[in-house]
C-alpha cells in the first residue's frame, strides 16, 4: 500500500522536475517510480512507514535549521575583527552502526556549527571530527549524541 | 519598468559586484596556495561562486534553463573535488612545511620512523592499497 | 502588491546568497589552515550558491522551475559535506598539518597505526 502512495509522490515529483504536467508524463513517472521502488523493495520492508516518514521530515527540518545556523556562525566568526580560534580534531564514539547511518551522521555533523567530520575508523566505532572551537569538547559531543544521533536512530530503527 | 523589476535589477546588480569581489578573493587563495588541498578547496569554492553567477544570469535574462546548467556544473565540480581528493591521497604529501607542524605532533613521532615515512614515494602507500581492496 | 513582495523575497535571497559567498571567500583568505578554511567553504559557500538558486526558483514563479531549483539546492547541500569530508580525510591521512593554534588532534594516533 505504502509503496503505491510513495510512487505516486515520486510521480508528482517527476512531473514537477520534468516540467510538463500532462497525463502521459504522470503515468510515465508513476511507472518509473514503481520500477525504482521495485528495485529497492528489500530495503522497503520495514513497518511503521508513516511514523518513520514524519521522523525523517523532522530530521530534514533539523538539518535545514542547523545549516542556516552554521553558515551564520561561520559568517560571524569570519567577520569578527579578532578571530579567536581553538581548532582541533576530536574522536566521537559512534552509537549508530550501519554504514548508511554513519554517512548521514557524518554529513549532518559537517553542516552543524563549527564541526566538520574528517574520517571514520576502520572498525566503524569512532568518528573523527574537526571543530573550530575545541574549548568544550564534552558539550559538543553531548550535543551531537543527543541531537542528530538520537534523531537518526529514531528515524531509521 | 515596474517597482518589482527595479528592486530585482538593483539587487542583481549589487550581487554581481559582490560575487565578483568574492571570485577575486577566492582566485587569490588559489594562487597563494600554499598547499594543494588549499587550492582544491578554493577551486571547489570557485565552482560554487560560478553557480551563483549562473543563477544571477538566469534571473537577469529570465531564461530558467540556466538552472539545469547550474546543476550540471555543480555535479562536475563535485566530481572534480572527489577526483582531487583521491589524487591527494594517492600522491602523498610532497610539500609538508617543516616549521609549521605542531610541536607536540613531531615530538611524539620517533625520529627514524619519520624519516622512513618521508622517504616512502607514495606517502600512505599501504593504507591506500588496503582501502582499494575493500 | 503581491509582485513587490515576491520581488522583495527574491532580492533578499539574492543579496543573502551573495553575502554568504563573500563571507566564504573572506574566510578562505583569513582562516589559518586547510581544515578551518574548509569550514568556511563548505558551509557559507554552499548556502550562498544554494540561496541564489532558490532565488531563481522564486523569481520564475512557476512550480516546475521552483521544483527544479529546489532539487538543485538539495543537491548542493548534500554533496558539499561529502566533498569536504573526502578532502579533509585525504589531507589528514597524507599528513598535511593542522595550524599552530590547534589545541588537539586525537586522530594522529589512528593515522600512525595504519
Amino acid at each position: 500500500m505504502i509503496t503505491y502512495i510513495l510512487s505516486l509522490v515520486f510521480a508528482v515529483v517527476w512531473v514537477a522536475v520534468t516540467g510538463s504536467a500532462t497525463l502521459h508524463n504522470l503515468i510515465f513517472g508513476f511507472a518509473l517510480s514503481t520500477l525504482v521502488l521495485w528495485i529497492v523493495r528489500d530495503e522497503m520492508g520495514a513497518r511503521g512507514y508513516w511514523r518513520r516518514l514524519g521522523r525523517i521530515l523532522s530530521l530534514l527540518a533539523l538539518f535545514l535549521k542547523e545549516l542556516a545556523l552554521s553558515a551564520w556562525k561561520v559568517a560571524v566568526l569570519v567577520m569578527s575583527p579578532r578571530m579567536d580560534l581553538k581548532p582541533g580534531i576530536f574522536a566521537f564514539p559512534l552509537t549508530v552502526t550501519r554504514d548508511f547511518e554513519i554517512t548521514l551522521l557524518a554529513n549532518l555533523i559537517t553542516l552543524t556549527p563549527g564541526t566538520l567530520s574528517v574520517d571514520v575508523s576502520e572498525d566503524r566505532k569512532t568518528l573523527f571530527v574537526h571543530a573550530i572551537d575545541c574549548s568544550d569538547i564534552e558539550a559538543t559531543k553531548r550535543d551531537i549524541a543527543n541531537g542528530f544521533e538520537r534523531k537518526i536512530m529514531e528515524a531509521f530503527r | 519598468m515596474t517597482t518589482a523589476e527595479t528592486i530585482i535589477s538593483y539587487a542583481v546588480w549589487l550581487a554581481l559586484v559582490v560575487l565578483c569581489v568574492s571570485f577575486l578573493l577566492t582566485v587569490w587563495r588559489v594562487i597563494k596556495g600554499p598547499t594543494l588541498p588549499d587550492r582544491v578547496v578554493a577551486l571547489d569554492m570557485l565552482t560554487g561562486i560560478v553557480i551563483g553567477f549562473i543563477a544571477l544570469i538566469a534571473i537577469r535574462t529570465g531564461f530558467t534553463l540556466y538552472i539545469d546548467i547550474a546543476i550540471s556544473l555543480g555535479l562536475v565540480g563535485f566530481l572534480a573535488t572527489v577526483a582531487f581528493a583521491r589524487f591527494i591521497l594517492s600522491r602523498g604529501n610532497r610539500e609538508a612545511p617543516k616549521g609549521d607542524m605542531m610541536k607536540t605532533f613531531t615530538a611524539s613521532v620517533p625520529e627514524p620512523r619519520r624519516k622512513s615515512a618521508a622517504r616512502r614515494p607514495s606517502g600512505t602507500g599501504p593504507a591506500v592499497r588496503r582501502k582499494a581492496k575493500k | 502588491m503581491m509582485d513587490i513582495l515576491l520581488a522583495a523575497i527574491t532580492a533578499l535571497l539574492i543579496l543573502g546568497g551573495a553575502g554568504f559567498a563573500l563571507v566564504a571567500a573572506i574566510g578562505l583568505n583569513r582562516l589559518p589552515d586547510l581544515y578551518t578554511r574548509m569550514h568556511a567553504a563548505s558551509k557559507a559557500g554552499t548556502v550562498g550558491s544554494g540561496l541564489l538558486l532558490l532565488a531563481v526558483g522564486v523569481h520564475a514563479g512557476d512550480l516546475p522551475t521552483f521544483a527544479r531549483a529546489l532539487a538543485g539546492f538539495f543537491f548542493f547541500v548534500l554533496t558539499a559535506p561529502i566533498s569536504a569530508h573526502l578532502l579533509a580525510m585525504a589531507a589528514h591521512k597524507v599528513g598535511y598539518p593542522l595550524c599552530a593554534e590547534s589545541v588537539r588532534d586525537e586522530m594522529k594516533d589512528y593515522d600512525k597505526r595504519i
